[in-house]
Order: C-alpha cells, then structure tokens, then sequence
C-alpha cells in the first residue's frame, strides 16, 4: 500500500474543474453539426437527408429539419455536402424539453 | 444457386481435396481471396466431413449459422485453418441436420440460435435453449428465417447438474454502470455449480435489420453491433462486402484500419484492468487504470475524432486518417499510464493472489468450446488472426496490412484469471509497437469504390476479445440478403460457465467476467 | 406529437421545483441498460473516475433503486426488456427523475419495429434528454446538472445555423 500511496501523491491531481471551469478536452470531442443556410440548397438537403444514417435530418419545404436529439455526429452530412455542414463544437446539450432539440434550418441556397 | 467455378490457376488446397474424395460436393470460390474457400455437401457427408475436421489438430470451428436456402434452409459451417477459412454449406430439407458431436460443446449457442431462427436442429433430439427470441415470441415474430415447429426448451445449461443444489436468477438489472445481462445461478450455498446466461432482453435484430442496406448504409449498424468492438466488428464487416464485390482498399487505408484496430485493443485492455480492480475492490488500482484508460480515450479523440473510434471503416477503405502527429506525441504517455499502473498491480501481492487460481480453463476445454482471443492464448493455445494465413485482409493478394509487420502471439499457460491479466498486458505492448510501424509505413483516408453486383463473401479482424467474423451476401442490387456477425463475446461466453464453476465462488464471479472482458451487446446483437 | 411551449415550460418547472425542494445537495443515481452497444456504459462508468470524481458534485451510483432519485437510462428500449424497466422505474420512490442518455434512447439509431420501442420515450415518462453517441463524461455531468436545476439548458438557444463560422 505505500507503494500505491506515493505514486498517487505524485502523480497529482487530474481531476476536471467542469462545470465550474471549462475543460480543454472538450475540444477533442465529436459534435452535430451547424449549417449554412446560404449554402443550403433543396438538392444538398436531400443529399444529407438520404446519407444521414438516422432520423436526424429531414426536409419539408424549404425547411431543413434538424434532430439534434437524433444526431450521433457521424459525418455522413459534411462528406456529402461539405460547404454546407461545419461542425458546431457544442456538446452541453442536455434539455428538459425533447421539442428544444428539434431545430429549423432555412433553406436558403437558391438554385443549382 | 451460384454457378460454380474452379480457378484453374489454383491447385486446390488438400484438404478440400480429402472433402472432395468424400464425394457429393461442389466447390464455389464465391470470394477473391484463397483464405476463404466455400464448399457445398450433401446432408449425408456433412457428419463425416466435421469429424475429419475436428480431428486435424489445429483445425477449429470458427462459426455456424443459418440462411435461406432456394428451398429449403441453409446451414453454413466456418472452419478455421491455418492458411485461411473454409466454408461447408449444406441445404437442410425435414428440418434436421446431422448430430455433428465433435463441434456441438463448442456450437451450443450457435445450435440455438439456428434453431429459432430458421427451425433446423441436430438430429439427436436434446433440448435448445431460447436464446435471443424473448418469451412471447410467437411464430409471427420476426426471423431471419422461418420459425421452428416446436419453440425452444428452457434447459439452460447443455450439461446436467447434480446434488443439492438450488437455482436463482440474477439481473438482468445488475450492478451500477454495467449492461443488463441475465444469469442463472446454480449453487449449493457460495460455491457456484452451474451458471447460464440470457440476453434475449438486449437483442436488438442487428442481423434482421442489415437486410436490404447496403454495406455503406449497414457499416452504421455492424459498428453498433458491439460498439467497444467497433473497429473489429466493422473491419469484419467491410471486409465481407469487399470480398463479396472483389475489391481490396487501398494499402495506406488497411493500414489505419491497423492502427484503429491496436488502438481498439489498448482501451478495452486498459478497461478491462479497471473492472478487475474494481472487482477485487483495489480501488486505487482501479482509479490509476481508469486515469490510463481516459487517456487512451483522449488519445482516440484526438487521432480520429471519437472516443471509440465509430466512423474510422467504411466499406473499401476508411473514412478517417490518425493525425499521425498528434498519435505519435500523445500515445506512449497514455501507454505509460497503462504500463505503470500495471506494474504497480503486478507489484501488489494481495491482487495478485485474488488472480491466481481463480477462473481456471484447461487448454482442453478452450480447444473444446471453441474460444478466441486472449481467453484461448492465455490457456495455452496460440492463435490470433493477425498473425497466421488469416491475417485481416479483403480479397487481396498482398496479405492486408499486418504482412511485414509480424505479431508476436502472447500466450500463458495457467488458464487462470491471471494469466488473462498478463495476455492482455503483453498484448498492449505489441499494440504500442504496431501503430509505431503503421505510422511509420503511413495511413489514409481512402477507399476504393465498390462495383456493382452482387456476391458473398467472408470477413475477419482480431477485436481485443478474440476473433470477429463476418459474412455478407449482396444480391445484384449491391443490398444485403444475409448478413452474419459473429463478434468474439459469441464465442467466449460458451467459456464462462466452464470458468465459474472450477472450484469458484460467487464473489469470483465479477473477477472472471472482468478477465473475459466480453459483453452483453455482442452476444444478443 | 411535440408538446406547446406552455407545456413544455410546465413541465421544466415541475422539475425544477421537485429538485429544488427535495433533493438538495446531493442525489443518487441508478443506471438502466434497455438495449446500448456497450459504449454508453463505458462513458457513465468513468464519471466516478479520477478525472471526472462524480463525488465532488455531490452525486453518488447506487445499485439500489429504492436508494435512487435518478434514473439514467441507456439503450433504444428493447421490447422484451419493458418489463425490467417498468419494475426498475416503479421500484425507486418518488420523487424522481429520469434522465435518458445516448442517441439510441433519444430515438435516433433504432427505428421502432418489432424487436425495440426505439426510444426510451415510449415506456417510461422521461425529465432529461442527453444526447450524443456516446454522451462523453463532460456531456453526462453537463446533462446530471441541468436534471438538478444547478446548470442552465443551452440548447434551446442553440440555432445549429453557422452564419461565417459562429453556430
């Protein structure tokens, strides 16, 4: 046992200040995506749409509809439509609500 | 059925020869790979063809399972031989198959799981056990099959259990932060007789659902299968459907396979420590573990952008490259981590006495159940796929990424908890080492691009729990007809109950599970 | 489908006040696996590890849910699981909290069909969605705090719309 007792007395003190402080290792973590109205066509939503691997993304009209709740930010949406898709770097996600987690993206790319 | 054609630039492998000479058989090389050869028998060899290969030392069954044949059900059989896999099929018409003695200790599950799947059992008439079908199953339930006639026994055990002993059951809600997972205990008082397990409760018809995906759209689900298998089980996976297609990924991107699948390794090793700590209560233990384990976790956050390594393989190469970089900087203090709490354990006699003796499996038993992995090599038997013929590969002709890059196979002979430890810790060692090397030799984010057609075809990869196979057939749309996932825990959970009940009690019970490191997920699928 | 926003507000400040009054400074936590890959696990496994120490927020695991005042719940709630987790759920004495993690019980990997429900939704009455696939241990104690009224929900002001790079 003092064995175990020095080594943790020198390995010190990992422990995160989260949520008092942010935590630098948030940095590293994969999370949904955010879009680019203005890069957002009916064509690229439908493209996004048909690769997302779940109900995350759907599109009425000129809407894109975002599941957040639904997203396991697995990329397929930024590998089909990379000038449209950006990563949102939001991870602090939890909600009392399920419809806060339903978002509206409008599609505003024009033609082509 | 597929046509079937002999390569004439290959001379066929003896074996197949001797299987041949059996008569009334074809052989099909559906695959593009010589380390997989698919052979078609007649019901009546069938017995005689599994015991002349259950009597070649060396020779092991890797998988059974069930298809849909044209007209009636199909049972394939994936033997494991040094140089590569061998598959029997046979179309089952009357519902029965031959008893197949020698494989059915190691095939009990897979026995089952045909049986309520597809309706074809042994023809010896013992009882199956429900395995993945929950109680209310009735026939319209859905199979990948059709349902059997009779619905399962409930025998849990394929063995009998004598003397005074009384049944209880355990879970499927268990400790805190642990899959649900269902035993049965059967006991005198603290010894265990007998424990069996059920993960009906978890089974989420993997299986059922990749039919009509395509290996893109599927690869999503194969991840998800076993999600701390996920390298494994979707390297396996991909590599079926490029078998299938006849296409190989390029060289640079089987590479980061390699370093995904090392590093897959590494975690579930390190985790695995902690749940041993955790479960001999050396909190301190567990706690430096966990701090090397959350390093590793970093490590793979950093290198490919997720924690467990999802989204690394697609089918014909990878969709992600390591910031080779950042690995190189980063992995040898998180391995430091691992490796220092390691000796530290090694060092701390009390741990290493709880370990010692406990959870014993000869190698007998491990050859006789059929097990994989760190299980089987720390009883003495040396296997691991990355280092035989059946090194990882997709139909290609160079070998896949591991040819050059020799893996040295760590074995123990003690059988016990603690050899399990000391596998692992070897292993972890030669996982720090391979990433150097495929580091240096370079990845990528490739792929090659799938044909269209269809096919089927076989796939492997070594998960830090022992062998994955997979099996994929593609219809001439490229879309899955049958898809089969055989993570390692398939197989090692038939050890299990062997491992508890050697001279073992209950508090011996979280130690074992830990050593085995297995889960409920890959089981149940 | 969707509740109203007065609904909704409702419901939050239910929560709020049932937090509020009685669990204090410190709650206990029973997990739930209907069905994950193994993975959620792992995550909440190591929120009692050195570098997340769940302890010093004054959150404890027990395996007891008579003991528990949160349910953390993972898996897309497989259906012949219902059983187990109606009883885990009505086993825990009110008031309580129940707190879904992980894209799976979110709804958004399993479609509901025959083996699962697809979301933990159908079966148990959920407080708090988390998700994330998996949710990291920072996203856990993020979601664990927000359950307890200490920490601010951001998504509702969340667009997830990137105007020149800022979301």
């Amino acid at each position: 046992m003092p064995l175990w007792f020095a080594r943790g007395l020198r390995r010190g003190v990992v422990t995160t200040r989260y949520p008092a402080r942010p935590d630098e290792s948030a940095a590293l973590l994969p999370t949904p995506p955010a879009f680019r109205p203005d890069q957002l066509t009916r064509e690229a939503a439908d493209l996004m749409v048909a690769a997302c691997p779940g109900p995350a993304l759907s599109r009425r009209d000129d809407t894109l509809i975002f599941d957040v709740g639904a997203c396991t930010a697995c990329g397929r949406c930024a590998q089909v439509a990379p000038r449209v898709v950006s990563s949102s770097g939001e991870f602090e996600l939890a909600t009392t609500a399920r419809s806060a987690l339903i978002k509206k993206i409008p599609i505003r790319g024009g033609g082509r | 059925m597929t046509a079937v054609e002999q390569r004439t630039t290959e001379t066929p492998d003896p074996l197949v020869s001797q299987l041949v000479g059996l008569g009334g058989l074809e052989v099909k090389d559906g695959s593009a790979t010589r380390a997989a050869v698919t052979v078609r028998m007649l019901p009546e060899t069938l017995e005689a063809a599994t015991h002349s290969l259950a009597g070649i030392p060396g020779i092991r069954l890797a998988d059974m399972f069930g298809d849909n044949g044209s007209d009636a059900p199909t049972l394939r059989l994936v033997w494991a031989l040094e140089e590569g896999y061998l598959l029997i099929e046979t179309e089952i018409e009357d519902g029965q198959y031959p008893p197949l003695s020698d494989i059915a200790p190691a095939a009990f599950v897979e026995e089952c799981e045909i049986y309520e799947q597809f309706g074809i059992r042994p023809a010896t008439g013992k009882p199956l056990n429900r395995l993945m079908l929950p109680p209310h199953a009735g026939a319209d339930f859905p199979r990948l099959g059709h349902a059997p006639a009779r619905p399962p026994e409930e025998v849990h055990a394929p063995h009998t259990v004598g003397g005074q002993a009384f049944e209880f059951p355990f879970g499927p809600v268990r400790q805190v932060g642990v899959e649900s997972l269902y035993y049965g205990l059967v006991t005198s008082g603290e010894e265990i007789v007998d424990v069996y397990l059920f993960t009906w409760h978890k089974h989420r018809g993997v299986e059922w659902r990749l039919r009509g995906l395509t290996p893109g759209e599927g690869i999503f689900f194969a991840e998800r299968a076993e999600g701390l298998s996920a390298v494994a089980v979707g390297w396996a996976f991909a590599a079926a459907a490029e078998a299938a297609l006849g296409v190989t990924p390029p060289p640079a991107a089987a590479r980061t396979r390699a370093v995904a699948l090392e590093l897959e390794r590494l975690y579930n090793h390190a985790a695995a420590m902690a749940a041993l700590c955790q479960a001999t209560g050396l909190t301190v233990g567990q706690s430096a573990a966990e701090i090397a384990l959350e390093r590793l976790l970093r490590v793979n956050a950093a290198a490919f952008g997720h924690r467990y390594l999802f989204g690394v393989i697609e089918p014909g190469g990878t969709a992600r490259a390591p910031d080779a970089e950042v690995l190189r900087r980063d992995l040898p203090a998180a391995y430091g981590e691992l490796r220092r709490a390691a000796d530290a354990l090694l060092s701390t006699n009390s741990f290493v006495d709880r370990l010692e003796a406990c959870g014993i499996l000869t190698a007998e038993q491990a050859r006789r159940l059929g097990l994989v992995g760190p299980v089987a090599r720390a009883a003495g038997l040396a296997m691991d796929t990355r280092h035989d013929g059946r090194r990882p590969r997709s139909g290609s002709a160079d070998g896949g990424p591991y040819t050059g890059h020799p893996v040295a196979v760590v074995t123990k002979d003690g059988g016990d908890v603690f050899a399990r430890f000391q596998v692992m810790l070897g292993e972890a060692a030669e996982s720090v080492r391979l990433i150097g090397e495929f580091l240096d030799e370079g990845t990528a984010a490739e792929r090659t691009s799938l044909p269209r057609g269809g096919g089927h075809g076989l796939g492997w990869a070594e998960s830090s729990r022992g062998e994955v196979l997979a099996w994929v057939a593609l219809d001439a749309d490229g879309r899955i007809t049958r898809a089969r996932l055989r993570p390692g825990s398939v197989r090692n959970w038939r050890g299990f109950d062997d491992a508890c009940r050697s001279q073992n009690v209950f508090t011996d019970i979280p130690i074992i599970e830990a050593s085995f490191w297995l889960t409920a997920a890959g089981l149940a699928r | 489908m969707n509740p109203s926003p007065d609904e909704t507000e409702a419901a939050a400040s239910r929560l709020r006040e049932t937090v509020a009054a009685q669990f204090g400074r410190s709650l206990h936590i029973r997990t739930l696996d209907t069905g994950s890959c193994a993975v959620c696990e792992q995550e909440i496994r190591l929120l009692t590890a050195p570098h997340y120490d769940l302890h010093r927020l004054g959150f404890f695991f027990t395996p007891a849910p008579r003991h528990a005042d949160l349910l953390l719940v993972t898996g897309p709630m497989v259906r012949a699981f219902d059983v187990a987790a109606r009883k885990t759920y009505e086993a825990m004495p009110g008031p309580k909290v129940v707190v879904a993690t992980g894209a799976c019980a979110l709804g958004g990997v399993y479609p509901k069909d025959p083996f699962v429900h697809g979301d933990v939704g159908q079966v148990l009455p959920v407080d708090v969605w988390i998700p994330g696939c998996p949710p990291s241990p920072l996203a856990l104690l993020h979601g664990l705090g927000v359950a307890v009224g200490r920490l601010a929900e951001k998504t509702p002001g969340l667009t997830f719309i990137a105007d020149g790079g800022a979301a």
